[in-house]
């Protein structure tokens, strides 16, 4: 009876160790990943910041009074000039595309040197 | 335990096994009394300890200690109608530090004046020799100064962080955005909008959370507004104005894509903004508007239904009236037609036109386009336009030209988009608007006949009258002039001038109403003009020219001799 009892008690004794163990595992993996989340957040919380204030950097860089000073500036060696109201144009105003040319001889270039009677879109007929 | 029990059981159970009984029970029942007792403290123990888990279960981790952070409310940021930055928060660090816990005050100093080269020392020297627990160092340092401070590994100093209003755009639409106060309260301009219309209550109730903050969509449009402060910028230095103002305003939704008042501020330092120059003149500021209330005098003429286009008016003689001599700056002395009153910008047609519809009519006309009346709209910073106490004849006649009547350049651009758009007022918005919410909010103020009417009187007047330097090939501009001579202690000023230019584009169809406004301009140089045409007109001009591509009008050219088919009579 009292080995009976002894054998109980081992068992007993080594399931209690095992869960202490086990416990203070979780707790110190919780621990750790807790430790984790923070650090996380605090890098998050860094990038955020960073964002917004690359954003307002970006809005910056992008006012158009400092474009406007920089093309000013730049405007000699780029021949940079404001756009007139002619130089405005839209799709139908361009010219029908030329046909293909057939560069092999110079008698298919002067044949098909034509402009292409199709235009985009349409069916021949 | 086991012994315990054992012991007293086995001579028992041999002799007398009924006492046995009787005295197994009497030990077992002290022994299980114990056991109970025992079982109930531990039982109450682990449930102490298992409660205290929950309760530690249930709280949030505290942060990490140090000085906390001084609560500056979140504002939303502020974008345009393309959804570019107006004003953001920024998160900025501020240096302080703890004078316990400085080991050398001098070898401090001097790391720290490596980073901040401006740093005042004996001023420092002061502040970290004292046994104050906390002291400012320096407010909002940049990112890299920041890095840098830390670097130099100072023991007893760190870093708090602090959000600040920040404008990308500085001056360029300062009196749009507003300001706000050190708490981040919005003080100004948009920024106040945004605290009445429920940030403040947000904020105050703990809600108003960065990150859940949407961004305030405004109807402004950054690049045109640039455009319009950078070119009355150049017109108050060539004109040799006091002030200069602009608004460019969406004929057909009432919104106001970009709107400007120079003098202005720098809201991200606005050490001047309260000066009185500097008021946002389009809206904060009532003027006498001159001739460009004419449109206004020939389109009341011709809504009555009294007045055509063909009718004509006695301009011969001046009008003499009290002691007032009323006489035309260009004057034909002869009978003009209507359209000639409108671009000769005759002063004795125009009276004569407000004749038509008498005293009564003139006022209530006025009123219903909204010149009179306070203007309803996001900006704090409005106006209320003044006029006489009681009406006259002398003054029907006198503001039927502009004079004797004040009202905001704002609201005299919103009544000119009424006379463009087909006759609906709309009120201002500086949020964005499509056309059909607009038509909910409209007021039917005219007939669609007079629109047409003032829409040819307004391209007549760009390409014969006085508005002739305000053409911008292929954009159509149509428009009025106003050179009002402003009241200098009580009389009429001959040399200080209000001018003002009141135009539409494209005019076969207006979708924008440009209403440019110069304070006392003298001649660009000695000898020439300092009229309305010669300054204000051209300024309008020029921000059309750069403005209109990005307003998405396209240049036409078919449509140049549309206001000459019909001929003067």
């Amino acid at each position: 009876m009292s080995k009976m009892f002894r054998t109980t008690d081992m068992i007993l004794i080594a399931v209690m160790l095992g869960g202490a163990g086990v416990t203070f595992k979780l707790k110190h993996d919780a621990e750790d990943r807790l430790a984790h989340i923070r650090k996380l957040e605090a890098e998050i919380r860094y990038e955020e910041d960073t964002i917004d204030l690359l954003k307002a950097d970006w809005a910056l860089l992008n006012q158009p009074g400092r474009l406007q000073r920089l093309v000013e500036a730049f405007a000699e060696d780029l021949a940079l000039h404001p756009v007139e109201p002619r130089q405005f144009a839209s799709l139908n105003d361009l010219p029908v595309r030329p046909f293909e040319v057939d560069a092999s001889s110079v008698a298919a270039i002067i044949e098909s040197s034509e402009i292409d009677p199709i235009l985009t879109g349409e069916v021949a007929q | 335990m086991m012994r315990f029990l054992r012991k007293p059981a086995q001579p028992d159970a041999l002799t007398f096994p009924i006492v046995v009984q009787g005295g197994r029970s009497v030990s077992g029942g002290r022994a299980k009394n114990r056991i109970a007792m025992v079982t109930v403290a531990f039982v109450a123990i682990y449930a102490t300890v298992a409660g205290r888990l929950v309760v530690y279960g249930m709280q949030d981790p505290e942060g990490g200690s140090g000085p906390v952070s001084r609560v500056t409310a979140s504002r939303p940021d502020i974008v345009d109608r393309n959804g570019e930055v107006l004003a953001t928060d920024i998160k900025t660090a501020s240096l302080f530090a703890e004078p316990r816990r400085i080991v050398d005050v001098d070898e401090a100093i001097e790391k720290l004046s490596l980073v901040l080269p401006d740093i005042p020392h004996e001023q420092t020297y002061h502040k970290l020799k004292s046994n104050a627990g906390f002291v400012w160092l320096r407010r909002q340092l940049t990112p890299k100064q920041q890095a840098d401070i830390m670097a130099l590994g100072i023991p007893g100093i760190g870093f708090r962080t602090e959000k600040r209003r920040f404008y990308p755009g500085g001056e360029t639409a300062s009196h749009i955005l507003g300001l706000t106060n050190v708490d981040n309260k919005g003080i100004a301009g948009i920024e106040k909008y945004i605290d009445d219309a429920g940030l403040a209550d947000l904020q105050a109730s703990g809600l108003a959370i960065a990150k859940d903050l949407q961004p305030f969509e405004l109807s402004i449009d950054i690049r045109v507004q640039h455009i319009v402060r950078d070119e009355l910028v150049r017109a108050m230095e060539r004109y040799h104005a006091i002030a200069a103002g602009a608004v460019i305003l969406h004929a057909k939704t009432g919104e106001v894509l970009a709107m400007a008042s120079v003098p202005d501020f720098d809201p991200n330092n606005p050490v001047n903004a309260h000066e009185k120059d500097r008021l946002n003149r389009m809206s904060a500021g009532v003027f006498e508007m001159g001739s460009t209330i004419k449109s206004f005098t020939t389109a009341m003429a011709l809504d009555s239904g009294l007045v055509t286009l063909d009718s004509t008016f006695d301009a011969s003689r001046p009008i003499t009236i009290g002691r007032q001599t009323i006489r035309d700056f260009h004057g034909k002395g002869r009978v003009l037609t209507v359209p000639e009153v409108f671009i000769y910008s005759s002063n004795i047609g125009s009276a004569r036109e407000a004749d038509v519809v008498g005293i009564e009519g003139h006022r209530e006309f006025l009123k219903r386009i909204g010149l009179l009346d306070r203007m309803q709209t996001e900006l704090p910073e409005v106006a209320t336009p003044t006029e006489p106490k009681v009406w006259k004849k002398v003054h029907s006649i006198t503001i039927s030209f502009g004079h004797g009547m004040s009202t905001t350049p704002l609201q005299t651009a919103v009544g000119a988009a009424a006379l463009m758009n087909g006759g609906m007022l709309l009120p201002p918005t500086f949020l964005p608007r499509t056309v059909d919410e607009a038509k909910a909010v409209a007021k039917q103020v005219l007939n669609p006949q007079t629109t047409e009417d003032m829409r040819y009187l307004y391209r007549l007047n760009a390409e014969k009258g006085s508005g002739k330097k305000a053409e911008v090939e292929g954009y159509r501009v149509g428009g009025k002039t106003g050179t009002a001579e402003k009241v200098v202690n009580g009389r009429y000023s001959t040399d200080k001038r209000f001018n003002a230019f009141l135009a539409a584009f494209p005019m076969d169809d207006p979708q924008y109403v440009v209403l440019t406004i110069l304070d006392e301009p003298k001649p660009e140089k000695p000898g020439m003009g300092a009229t309305s045409g010669s300054n204000a007109a051209p300024t309008a001009a020029a921000i059309i020219r750069r403005s209109a591509p990005l307003l998405g009008v396209s240049p036409r050219f078919d449509f140049d001799n549309e206001a000459q088919v019909v001929s003067l009579p």
